[in-house]
């Protein structure tokens, strides 16, 4: 961990593996990302555990974004970017050169910041990922997999009669859920969610919330937020980032009530961020 | 403050003013465009035609019903219809007699007409030894004269139909014998020497196959060079040489490009001259930088949101580009193809290089025939003596300005149809 050296109590952000609820569906280990000559995320260590929601919360440019998008290797498409360190999945390392991208894309899902359903039919961009992975071929199979991916990203009741509508016709709350849908139409393992609710309106967030507390149980999440409140309402795990560090990282209603970090501390009030 | 508004409405309303007088202006200079171009053309889509009792007289043709096949067809190709006409000019005019004053009365009937008399007996020999009115084709001279473009009032000397030739034509139309209908030989025929026998057909197709040829070759190639360069070519100074010489050969002018084209397909490839295949591949050279410069900046437009959309269900790079970049990119890419082809259409200088500029008469029937296009036919008829061809000119802009616009209204049909909202 780095940690300014004045912290003596470096220890306890590192979660003991003994605890039970300690599974790491994914684990990220000394990360170095730099953009060309910068570098963005520093030596960082964080497992991603299944059945939580972990919480990437900083100030902007800290880091976090980059950082969950090494979990699906999204950084390769940029030619200044370099990653450095090891990260797992399910005791596997991504990076090893038997595991195909494709396939980690499959299996560790993204939602972006803004919707960006595909311009197509509200059924095709269900049904495209599963359609390139050959999960499901044409007609009731595949019925079957829109109608249940739509059913539980919470959108099925609105979107029933109009599936063959584009889905950027809808409303930004319904293209941001769509976009789950999308992601969860591959029946992932992991989600990683990058500011899901930055650009939607409070209710739009309420409902996307309220589907991250349902989809919980099934995926291991990752999302990286801006709102500590909502990190606080769906979060069981909380990291800390700041100028590329991980500060502190533990359960989250730790980190709420009782950091450990004074840089925790202030950011949590409000002092800066 | 209340100054300083007036002062700004005021210079809106001066912008305005400027913007309308320019639309304006540009309206008027079309209009006069179109106006001038279709005032002297719409003459060559008119024939006249001259009304004449043609006998076919056996003596002169020799008897058909013995004859078979190959024999029959010499038999048909030997005859004198030249002698048929001027019995039957001779019939009209009984009064004209001496060898000059007989051959200035054939001249009045299109030197076709006896190709016509041809396929009339192929067709029906019945026809043998009796007497038919026929409609002929009439020379361009008499044809421009029914047009009002030849002065009566000038002395004779400086005139094309002399004063007797005028009589005839006089008492012609006296009779009825002179009508003047659609010109379907301007539409259906190749190249002529004579005006009221050429038509557009044959540089028509001519253009038809090079464009054909030229958007076959340049499309997909500028498409995947667009593609690669823009999706999977590594950011390098490499590269940037490409990008910086493909924009420069944009604006290299045509001729270069019919040098290169009479260098390689001509001279190395030892291609056939005059051919659409070789146009076609001449164009396609000038065209290509439009089409990546085009495919490309359309490419760029497409949001990266939906390649990261589309890589975050996994998909390949290679799905990235066919299943979302290529479809959202497509109606940009057609735009560009569009104005490239609009441009090849037109051109005419590398064409000279490789030989497009021959006089043709036949409609080409593949891509190796001889043919010529559009733009070098007008050329070749712009620098035709007689003034029958000036009507054609005009005639054959404005087919080529009809195939113009059937193409971009072609483009604008596909790029609604393959048009998305994002």
């Amino acid at each position: 961990m780095l940690l300014a050296p004045s912290d003596s109590e470096a220890e306890v952000i590192v979660p003991e593996p003994s605890t039970e609820e300690f599974r790491p569906k994914m684990n990220a280990t000394a990360v170095d990302v730099y953009y060309g000559d910068t570098h963005a995320v520093k030596k960082v260590d964080l497992p991603i555990l299944e059945g939580d929601v972990t919480a990437l919360i900083g100030p902007s440019g800290c880091g976090k974004s980059t950082l969950l998008r090494c979990f699906n290797r999204m950084n390769d498409a940029i030619a200044a970017c370099r990653v450095e360190g090891e990260i797992t999945l399910e005791g596997r390392s991504i990076f090893d050169a038997e595991i195909d991208v494709v396939e980690l894309r499959a299996r560790v899902g993204m939602v972006f910041q803004k919707p960006n359903p595909f311009p197509k039919s509200v059924y095709d961009n269900v049904a495209y990922g599963p359609r390139i992975h050959g999960i499901a071929r044409k007609g009731p199979e595949m019925d079957a997999i829109v109608a249940s991916s739509l059913e539980r990203a919470g959108l099925w009741q609105e979107v029933k009669d109009r599936l063959q509508e584009s889905g950027t016709a809808l409303s930004g709350g319904q293209q941001q859920r769509l976009c789950i849908a999308r992601a969860i139409a591959v029946d992932p393992e992991v989600i990683l969610m990058d500011e899901p609710c930055s650009a939607l309106d409070p209710i739009a967030t309420a409902k996307i919330e309220e589907l991250i507390c349902e989809l919980r149980g099934r995926f291991a999440i990752a999302i990286v937020t801006h709102n500590m409140q909502q990190a606080a309402r769906v979060s069981q795990r909380t990291a800390f980032f700041h100028l590329g560090e991980l500060v502190e990282y533990g359960r989250t209603e730790d980190i709420f009530t009782n950091p450990v970090q004074e840089r925790t501390r202030d950011y949590i009030t409000g002092r800066y961020g | 403050m209340q100054a300083r508004l007036t002062g700004r409405n005021a210079a809106e309303l001066r912008f305005r003013l400027y913007g309308l007088f320019a639309i304006g202006a540009a309206i008027a200079t079309l209009g006069v465009l179109l106006f001038s171009i279709v005032g002297k053309g719409y003459t060559a889509f008119v024939q006249t035609e001259i009304l004449l009792d043609v006998r076919f007289d056996a003596a002169a043709i020799g008897d058909l019903e013995d004859l078979e096949g190959e024999g029959r067809r010499a038999a048909l190709q030997r005859a004198d219809y030249g002698a048929l006409l001027r019995e039957s000019l001779r019939e009209q005019f009984p009064d004209v007699e001496g060898r000059t004053a007989i051959r200035s009365l054939t001249a009045l009937v299109s030197t076709g007409a006896r190709a016509m008399l041809r396929e009339k007996i192929a067709d029906d020999p019945a026809l043998l030894d009796r007497s038919v009115p026929l409609w002929l084709t009439a020379d361009d001279e008499v044809d421009m004269l029914m047009k009002g473009q030849i002065a009566r009032d000038v002395p004779e000397s400086e005139r094309r139909l002399s004063d007797v030739q005028l009589a005839w034509v006089d008492a012609l139309e006296a009779e009825g014998r002179i009508r003047t209908v659609f010109n379907r030989t301007f539409l259906t025929a190749g190249d002529s020497r004579e005006p009221e026998l050429a038509g557009v057909w044959g540089a028509l197709v001519g253009s038809f196959l090079t464009l054909a040829v030229a958007l076959g070759v340049s499309f997909p190639i500028g498409v995947l060079t667009a593609v690669y360069l823009e999706e999977f070519a590594p950011k390098n100074r490499w590269t940037d040489l490409v990008e910086v010489n493909i924009n420069n050969l944009a604006a290299v002018p045509s001729i270069v490009y019919g040098l290169l084209g009479l260098a390689v397909f001509l001279n190395i490839l030892q291609l056939p001259r005059s051919a659409p295949l070789v146009g076609g591949l001449t164009l396609a050279l000038m065209t290509l930088p439009t089409i990546i410069i085009a495919a490309r900046s359309a490419i760029l437009g497409v949001p990266p949101s939906i390649r990261e959309a589309a890589r975050g269900v996994g998909a390949s790079p290679l799905q990235v580009v066919a299943h979302h970049v290529l479809p959202l990119a497509l109606p940009g890419i057609l735009t560009g193809t569009i104005i490239g082809m609009a441009r090849a259409l037109g051109e005419t200088a590398p064409l000279l290089m490789v030989g497009m500029v021959a006089f043709i008469v036949d409609v080409p029937g593949s891509l190796t025939d001889a043919a010529t296009v559009l733009p070098v036919q007008i050329f070749l008829w712009a620098d035709s003596p007689e003034r029958g061809f000036v009507e054609k000119v005009s005639g054959a802009i404005l087919v080529l300005m009809t195939f113009l616009l059937l193409m971009n209204a072609g483009a604008i049909v596909m790029r609604q149809k393959f048009e998305k909202r994002w």
